[in-house]
């Protein structure tokens, strides 16, 4: 067969792989869809649900929890302040701040949310562009594949995403291949998903679209450089987040070079989807609301508090599998302390990096920001529209690999002067980094040490006590 | 050489005599988005299966430990993210790799096509020495095969690779991969270290002898 022919067939069958997915997101769940048994999973309704809809791997309590009603009760309060607030907005305002911090009441976090992320207003101007960006992803969309896949393991244990093309299913997949076509430098990163799938349990479709957009070109959350290609955000953080630890907490840092754990295996979802399948759900819509907020420095200051909180803990133990077990499966099941202990540490945090300015890290190249017009359509070429993969790299992608093994080299040496390499690297702003903020740094340790310490033995014993996986049975031992 | 007896039920964990040597390896997964690479380890480490296995964002690590014969053999598995964009962050985890298991799904072509392509670059980007494995997952779905046995046979013996049809659901041939590599490795003194970016602490292995025990 000759080229053209080859061509052809390569794009009808893309095509038609393309338009075989999206039939089957129009026809959700009716009984005539082509569903693999295998696709839905059995609800198994006397399993606790929680109140955001998680099906809890846990049989139903005997009874109800005094500390759980007067929450409510708490919260039934606070849902009275915040309908007044949400009427008469104001973003400045300092009890904004207040109230956020202290949690937004679920009820009203739909609302909150969407006036955080400004979504009412860019919907408006933005009118009747969300249905040309379905319309264009039917028909261009190359990456409908992945996130098809990606939408079929999205949350699955949450009634909303539970049943195999069910309204929040389809919206999750129409907001990411339609978000493919607004922002088509970006186009889909897995990680994605999960962003939407939290926005889409407080709100619908479009507004998700909005919020979405919010999310990644925003300056104040700009997670469009963490997702483009090479993810050059990513690298920054991790290099500010690394600095933090090796000045501030010097044994953990050297206990984690000892066991050549680089911060990219522990802290990726911490930065790339803010902490979901990390930290208790409960948790993570506390520091969602505070993120929503104050945009990307609550990251930062959350990853070092994580560390900080259960720095003695981790200094226990003994191997990477272990330290990643710990950081990934452990915490996102118990964090072991109470959410608004957490949010205070946080909020202390915040206060102190900021002080030293050392809230975010140096300022962004330009490539983490979207340099073509959000919105402006280019046919994908040949290759994306069969799917082809690239075989080489692109200079991007070649910078953050020698970025990454250079990081993975440093903390081979186990050596937490090597991290001095970036005070004095040329990125580094101004005199940011003074003797005097150095000198500060102890006061960080120490500040938050004095109020945790007490809590640390605490929660250890507690941690101890109520484990009994093979990892805590070990450490134990030992 | 003779394996020890594998642990029945769902555990597969082996079991067997006291080893006289541990050695550790290096070990990553690739292949197309899923096919099943987080599912695989998670059947070889903890003996589970979801359905709904979230999917891997950057890369996720694990260790799981076999014995054969006198020696303990340590893996240290790196199970990397599908998609090409984290392409870029693969080398970073077979960098030093003395194995790889290359997946793909038996009812994609194009997955089968893409664990190609992650072969050749394995030999030519990876440790000179590395011992790779072909897995073609998900056989128990073998009604809606795509990819002939015979072709990838094929395919694998041309290239010097192990071969295996997988099922991370039934646990079909899951742990006899990872045994068949585990074999296939060279477990002299010092052997772990060959090809290693990284070099395996030895002096740490010897001391994690007592409490590092395979053999649960």
């Amino acid at each position: 067969m000759d080229d053209d022919g080859t061509d052809e067939l390569l794009l009808l069958r893309a095509r038609e792989e393309r338009e075989k997915i999206f039939q089957r997101y129009d026809r959700g769940t009716d009984p005539s869809n082509d569903v693999d048994p295998w696709e839905n999973p059995s609800f198994e309704v006397y399993h606790y649900t929680d109140k955001y809809g998680f099906i809890q791997d846990q049989r139903l309590p005997i009874k109800h929890d005094p500390h759980e009603s007067r929450r409510l009760e708490l919260e039934v309060e606070r849902e009275k302040k915040w309908l007044k607030m949400l009427e008469r907005w104001d973003r400045s305002q300092d009890k904004l701040r207040k109230r956020v911090f202290k949690g937004i009441p679920n009820k009203l976090r739909s609302a909150a949310w969407l006036k955080l992320l400004n979504i009412p207003e860019t919907k408006k101007k933005n009118a009747g562009v969300y249905g040309r960006m379905l319309t264009l992803a039917r028909k261009y969309c190359t990456e409908t594949r992945q996130i098809d896949s990606d939408v079929n393991r999205q949350f699955r244990e949450n009634l909303a995403f539970r049943e195999r093309y069910s309204i929040k299913q389809r919206s999750l997949f129409n907001v990411l291949t339609a978000y493919s076509m607004y922002n088509m430098e970006l186009g889909y990163c897995q990680g994605m998903s999960g962003l939407v799938a939290v926005l889409l349990l407080y709100m619908d479709e479009e507004d998700a679209f909005w919020g979405l957009n919010t999310l990644m070109s925003d300056r104040k959350y700009a997670m469009h450089g963490l997702f483009i290609e090479g993810f050059p955000k990513l690298t920054r953080f991790l290099q500010h987040h690394d600095y933090l630890v090796a000045k501030i907490m010097p044994r953990l840092h050297k206990h984690f070079a000892k066991h050549n754990l680089d911060s990219i295996l522990y802290s990726l979802k911490w930065f790339f989807v803010i902490f979901i399948e990390r930290i208790p759900y409960k948790l993570c819509l506390r520091i969602w609301d505070i993120y929503l907020l104050d945009g990307e420095r609550v990251v930062t200051a959350m990853a070092f508090v994580i560390l900080r909180l259960h720095k003695n803990r981790l200094l226990k133990l003994k191997d990477m599998d272990a330290i990643i077990e710990f950081l990934q499966v452990k915490l996102h099941k118990d964090f072991g302390y109470d959410d608004d202990y957490v949010i205070r540490a946080l909020e202390h945090t915040m206060q102190e990096l900021k002080r030293l300015k050392l809230d975010l890290p140096p300022p962004p190249q330009p490539n983490e920001f979207p340099q073509r017009q959000l919105g402006e359509f280019i046919e994908p070429d040949f290759e994306k529209k069969i799917g082809h993969r690239k075989s080489v790299f692109t200079e991007n992608e070649r910078e953050v690999l020698t970025n990454v093994i250079l990081r993975q080299e440093i903390i081979g040496q186990t050596d937490v002067e090597s991290t001095n390499s970036y005070e004095n690297s040329e990125s580094v702003t101004g005199d940011a980094i003074s003797m005097r903020t150095y000198q500060s740094f102890n006061s960080l340790a120490t500040s938050l040490a004095l109020s945790t310490d007490t809590l640390d033995s605490y929660n250890e014993n507690k941690l101890d006590s109520g484990s009994d996986t093979e990892v805590e049975v070990e450490n134990t031992r030992l | 050489m003779a394996t020890t007896p594998r642990g029945g039920g769902t555990a597969q964990r082996p079991n067997g005599a006291s080893q006289n040597k541990i050695c550790q390896f290096k070990l990553v997964l690739l292949g197309e988005s899923a096919v099943g690479k987080s599912s695989l380890v998670l059947r070889f480490v903890k003996g589970q299966f979801h359905e709904y296995q979230e999917s891997t964002i950057g890369a996720a690590f694990l260790t799981q430990t076999l014995c054969i014969d006198d020696t303990a053999v340590k893996f240290e598995i790196w199970d990397t993210a599908g998609q090409e964009r984290y392409h870029s962050l693969a080398p970073m985890y077979y960098r030093g790799a003395q194995a790889a298991i290359v997946v793909y799904d038996i009812q994609n072509q194009d997955s089968f096509q893409r664990a190609k392509t992650w072969v050749k670059e394995l030999q030519r980007q990876a440790s000179p020495n590395i011992v790779i494995a072909l897995a073609g997952n998900k056989a128990d779905l073998s009604n809606s095969r795509v990819v002939e046995y015979e072709e990838a046979k094929q395919y694998a013996e041309e290239n010097g690779l192990l071969f295996m049809e997988t099922s991370a659901k039934t646990a079909m041939n899951v742990n006899d991969i990872f045994l068949a590599i585990a074999k296939k490795l060279p477990k002299n003194d010092g052997a772990g270290n060959q090809g290693s970016g990284q070099g395996r602490r030895l002096a740490e292995v010897e001391q994690n002898r007592q409490t590092n025990n395979c053999c649960k």
